[in-house]
Order: structure tokens, then sequence, then C-alpha cells
């Protein structure tokens, strides 16, 4: 008999903390795309306006904050017009919501799917991400006709300089704290199921610990550290920092902030890998 | 010899039963601290090792090894629970087993349901690439038989409709016509053939002999019906309870396994009046069923005629003592009746019946016995029910259809066709 040494797979009980190889990643790139676009249409499919509740979204929530915090609370938003401070601080927010709540879900959503059929699990998260991040681009594009219009017709002149270019860290940090937390808690939801409510809580009480509707030098001075332990604190302003050139960036804690994305997204890819074969048994 | 496609080793699984819980949380928490900070190994480990057979543990697969040849089908069969779905989904890496290894050659699909990756918001189109790639193909593969598909399925019309508006027909169609084109060397097929109209059932049918005897494909092949088994299957594993009970040659191992699951119900007999079934008036001795068949392995087909015979104690004097016998399909539906002649008893004693039902009579399905015995032909002495049950499995001989043959039952009735001389030139040119 010609017995073969040589196996092209080899399916055991012991997982791997790296998951599927970037060769099988590339393979199946296909079906990101394919997701990414599901993504899109399923969210429009049978409404009116379709593609443009991703203007109107936040269009509509930058009125009602701009009614409630701005006129009837009356926060300052320093010496920025509200309408730009409002706006960056709900689509970085909206981003990084989506990038958490769309990802932790993925064993429980999806469930049906793997258990009757394989692929790299974390094809699932990363098609969310995706999604997110091109919703982000085209949002950043209304930003964009905004800032315009304020320098335009209001006299408004940003401070820009060469720190504009960073904006897109400030991106690419808060998705990942979003993404690894997202990730962390789709593993630890999937069995137990009642963390989910918490953490909803969890996440809108979070936004007020976060400059998304008032900035950093709202507070006084010495009481400011407490919300710069929240590592999101820095990359918002910084994030406004770059586009506008005012918030307040400090060294030492943007570097935390940066620290701790990537350690968050490094916890959350690892246990997702590691776990998500046994977890299906489970779910 | 052909090169060995899948290898399988001493493969096991162990399912935690019970729900998940509080008690759960604690348990992990404490499993953590034990294992991970005190560096001893857990206590519930141990339990694990001291007790495999635990009540809340079950070895959903165990200790199971063979091997697949390259270009080979192998026919997985056994009763609901008995491992088949878990030994695909570890060959198809949904999930992982507990001991032992599966080691391949070969891009492996599996089939484990029609319409994975389905979305309902979106047309067919959509879904046929969607589905595709989830099952594994690839963009220029879906592009180069994305018509094939469409034709395949017959929903043409409707390609680009969302999938929530079509029929669960057209639906599972579009679906299976996805599965029917992937081209992997090794494919995992579980039960998909049960879905849809009789017609499509043969078209997945012709597929499937196509895939494996055109192409030469490694193919696994989960059923329930026999009757598929024996026609597509080279070899048959049959699993009982998570083992191997038997595998090897196609029929051989299909006989053995139709007819253990058949002996259980053919036979009730009573010693003793006391413990017997009835009232004062009748008491059941004993019901059998008999099946005339060549050797006791083969296996109840349609073909085979049935005795069924019984026996009862009369406990009363001047009885005039008829017994009516129903046959039900298992669905509950009466399939028909029988009246005996009756007979004058003048004093108890023992009554003996018999009523022959001819082969090729009964469709293929599963059926229940159960006997009304009357006084006077009327009155109920006692209703015996659902005493006796068997399957009837299919026969098709040489016949190339495998869907369900429609109608309560099958008889087989004189029924020919002749052709008679040809139509004259000029009536053919007409038309």
């Amino acid at each position: 008999m010609a017995e073969r040494k040589h196996w092209e797979w080899e399916i055991n009980n012991s997982s791997s903390y790296w998951g599927a190889s970037l060769a099988e990643l590339w393979a199946y790139r296909h079906l990101l795309a394919s997701l990414v676009r599901k993504n899109f249409l399923v969210n429009y499919q049978q409404t009116i306006l379709g593609p443009a509740w991703m203007f109107l979204q936040p269009i509509l929530t930058l009125a009602t904050y701009t009614l409630i915090f701005g006129r009837l609370v009356g926060l300052s938003t320093g010496t920025l017009p509200p309408v730009l401070f409002y706006f960056s601080g709900i689509i970085l927010w909206n981003f990084f919501n989506e990038c958490f709540g769309g990802t932790a879900n993925t064993f429980r959503e999806n469930a049906q799917v793997f258990s009757k059929v394989y692929f790299p699990r974390i094809i699932t998260p990363l098609s969310i991400f995706c999604t997110q991040f091109i919703r982000l681009f085209i949002q950043l594009f209304l930003l964009f006709l905004l800032y315009c219009y304020y320098i335009l017709f209001r006299d408004f002149i940003p401070r820009l300089d060469t720190w504009f270019f960073v904006f897109p860290v400030a991106l690419l940090a808060v998705g990942s704290i979003g993404m690894g937390l997202g990730l962390t808690l789709s593993v630890i939801t999937a069995k137990y199921r009642d963390l989910s409510g918490f953490v909803q809580l969890g996440i809108r009480l979070l936004m007020f610990g976060t400059p998304v509707i008032y900035p950093l030098t709202y507070l006084a001075p010495d009481m400011r550290w407490i919300i710069q332990l929240n590592p999101l604190t820095s990359l918002f302003e910084l994030f406004r920092f770059s586009l506008y050139g005012e918030g307040v960036v400090i060294f030492p804690f943007l570097a935390y902030s940066l620290f701790f994305a990537a350690l968050l997204l490094a916890i959350g890819l690892l246990l997702f890998n590691k776990k998500g074969d046994s977890i299906i048994d489970i779910v | 010899m052909a090169e060995i496609s899948i290898d399988v080793q001493n493969l096991s699984k162990l399912y935690h039963l019970g729900t998940f819980g509080t008690g759960s949380f604690r348990q992990d928490l404490q499993h953590w601290w034990v294992t991970n900070v005190l560096k001893k190994e857990s206590p519930f480990f141990q339990a694990h090792r001291a007790k495999q057979d635990d009540v809340n543990t079950l070895w959903a697969l165990h200790d199971v090894s063979f091997e697949v040849k390259s270009g080979e089908v192998l026919g997985i069969i056994g009763e609901n629970g008995s491992g088949k779905s878990t030994l695909l989904k570890i060959i198809s890496r949904i999930t992982r087993p507990t001991q032992g290894v599966v080691r391949g050659n070969g891009k492996v699909s599996s089939l484990l349901e029609v319409g994975t990756g389905f979305n309902n918001e979106l047309t067919g189109r959509e879904n046929i690439y969607l589905s595709g790639y989830i099952l594994g193909m690839s963009r220029d593969e879906i592009r180069r038989k994305f018509d094939e598909i469409v034709e395949f399925s017959g929903v043409e019309r409707f390609i680009d409709t969302p999938v929530k508006r079509y029929s669960s027909g057209m639906y599972v169609r579009l679906a299976f016509a996805v599965a029917a084109h992937l081209e992997p060397d090794i494919l995992i097929v579980d039960e998909v053939l049960a879905v849809g109209d009789t017609d499509f059932q043969k078209k997945c049918m012709g597929k499937m002999h196509e895939i494996s005897q055109t192409d030469g494909r490694t193919i696994l092949f989960v059923s329930h019906s026999m009757q598929a088994v024996n026609s597509l299957c080279d070899n048959v594993l049959w699993l009982q309870k998570g083992r191997i009970q038997q595998w090897g040659d196609a029929s051989e191992v299909v006989n053995k396994y139709v007819s253990s699951i058949q002996k259980h119900c053919l036979k009730q007999e009573w010693k003793k009046m006391e413990e017997a079934p009835g009232n004062e008036s009748i008491k059941v001795k004993s019901v059998e069923l008999i099946p005339h068949l060549d050797d006791t392995f083969d296996v109840i087909d349609i073909r085979t005629p049935l005795t069924v015979r019984f026996q009862l104690w009369n406990l009363e004097q001047n009885s005039n003592i008829s017994t009516r016998m129903l046959l039900f399909s298992y669905s509950g539906e009466c399939i028909f009746t029988v009246l005996s002649s009756s007979v004058m008893c003048y004093r108890p004693g023992i009554i003996e019946g018999e009523c022959l039902i001819p082969g090729n009579l009964l469709n293929d399905g599963s059926y229940f016995i159960s006997f009304n015995f009357l006084k006077n032909t009327a009155i109920h002495l006692l209703d015996f029910n659902e005493c006796l049950s068997f399957d009837m499995e299919d026969y098709r001989g040489d016949l190339k259809w495998y869907g369900k043959w429609w109608g309560a039952v099958r008889p087989k009735l004189q029924f020919s066709l002749q052709q008679k001389e040809r139509e004259p030139f000029w009536l053919s040119s007409i038309s």
C-alpha cells in the first residue's frame, strides 16, 4: 500500500492562538468583500432613502446634540463652532460603537452559519470592521463639506499644520479598541450571555466619560486625568487637534492610549483565534 | 491501490450536557483559580478521568478509526444520535475532536445544510456569490459556473429578486444548485437530499451520481435513505452510540443495519395469563409478525409477504368472536382494515388467528398494526392498539429513479405497454 507520510491538513484537539494563516485569509478575501457588500446592502434594503441614511443618521444626531447639549444645556465647545465639534465627535464615536457592538455578538449572531460550514472565523468580525471603516470615510466626506462651509461662509479659520496627517492614527486606534473589546467580549458572551446587558449600559456611560459632546478643556485641569484614564479620550482629542487645531494632546497619555489600543487588539485577536473553534459547542 | 484521502484515527468527542448558568460561571472561576493560580490539577478534571461516563457528559464519538480512499464514496449510517453528524462536523473543521486526529489530502467542502450563508434580503444573484464564497469557491469558479448554476436551479426569472420572496421550493433549488457546483477533492454531504420536490430530488441524485462516478471525487455521505446509500456508496460505516458497529461493503452493512433495527418490534408474547394485557373476557397471549424472508439477515422490503399471527385466551362461554386488524402508516393514517371470519366458542380456551399480507402491496415506510377483538361482530371486547410495528424498505431493482413513490399502497398490478404498428407515414407528416 502506498502509505503517505505527508498530509496536506490535519485536525486534532489543539487550537492555536495564531488562527488561520495569512495565505488562508488571502484565499478567503472574496468572502470578506462579499460580506462587506452584504452588510451595506442589507442595511439599506427596503428603505426609501437607501444609502442616504449613512448621512442622515449622523446629521439627525448632530441636530439633536446641538439642540440639547448646545442650546438647552449650554455646554461649551471651546472656540470651535458647535456643529463641527459635535459632528467630529459623533462620527468617531459611532465608528467605535459600531465596531464594538458589531463584533461583540459574532458567535451568537452567526451560530447558524458557524455550525454548518468552515471558514476562518475572523473573517466575520473583519467584515464588520471594514464596513464601518468605509462608512466612516463616507461620513468624513460629509465632515469635509461642513468644514468647507464654515471656512467659506462663517469665517472659521482652522489652525492647520502637519498634525493634520495624524488623524488616520486616531481612527485606527479607536477602531482597534472597539474591535479588540468586541472580539474579547464575543468569546465571553458566547457562554455568559447576561454580560452583554451590562456591557451595553457600560458603553452608553462610557460615552459620557469620553470627550464626545464636551471638550476636555471644559473640565478643571486637575480633574482631567480621570477622564484621560479612558484610552479613548486622548484619541478623540487627537482627532480634533489634527483636524481643527484644537484639543488637549499630552504625549504620555497619547502613548498610553496607543499602547492600550494595540494591547486590546492583540488580546482580542489571540483569544478569538484560540477559543473560536471550541465555542461552537457551547454557543 | 488507491491513495488514502482521509485518515481518521482514534477520534473521540466529548460533549458536556446540561445548561450553562450561574453554576457554570462559578465552576469556571474555580477551575481557573485551581489550575492557573494554584497550579494544581483541577478537581473537575480529575473527576472526569475517574468517571468518564459521568451523567453530565456524553461521548458523541468514541475511538473511531477508519480511512477513505481517494475516489471512494463512503456512506455513514446509524440511528439518530449515533454520532454521524459529529463525525462530519469534525472532518469539515466546524468543531474540534476531544481526542484523536483526522488527516487528509485535498480540498474539503461540506454541505451540512442547504442554503448555508443565504441572506433573505439579498437577491438570488447576490446569494449565489455569497453562498459560493462561504462554501469555499473562488471568484473565477463562481463566475465560470454562474449560468450553469442558474440553469440548474431553474429560477432564471427571479435571479434579481430577493430570495425572501421565493417559494420554499425555489429557495432550496437555488441553494442546492450552488452546492452542486462545488468542485472539491473531498465532498461531505449530510442528508441534503431530503429536501425539495421529487423532481428535484431526482436531479440531485443524478448530480451525486455524476460527481461520484465521472469525476472520481471522494464523498462522505450521511443519509437515512438506505436506497440512496445502497445505490451511491462503495463502502458504508455504521455508527452506533458513537462507536463503529461495522465498516465494509455497502450492501452487506446496510442489510445488517436494517435487520437490526427491525428485529425489536416484530413479536410480543405473554407466558402467564395473569400478566397478559386484556380484561375478564379476553386476554392476549401473543402477537407476531413473520416476514417470509430467504434468510434471517435479510431485510423486509416491499416485495416481502408478511404473516400476522396472534393467540388469545377466551375467558367467556358461548361467545361468537371475530377480529378486526388495522394497518396504520407511521403518520397515523389507516391504510386498510380487514375483518376475520368469526368463530363460535362454547367454552373458554385459546384462539389462534393468522392473516397474510402479500408482498408487492404496501409502499415503503413504517407501519404499525392494531387489533379490535369483537363479539358478535359488533361489540368491542378489547382494543389492542399499536402492538406490532415494522419498516418496509424500498426496492427499485434496476429503476433509475429514487424519489419517494407516491401513494398509500404500491400494488403490483398487471400493467403493460406494447408498441403497435407504426403510424402510416402520411399521418406523421401532418403533425
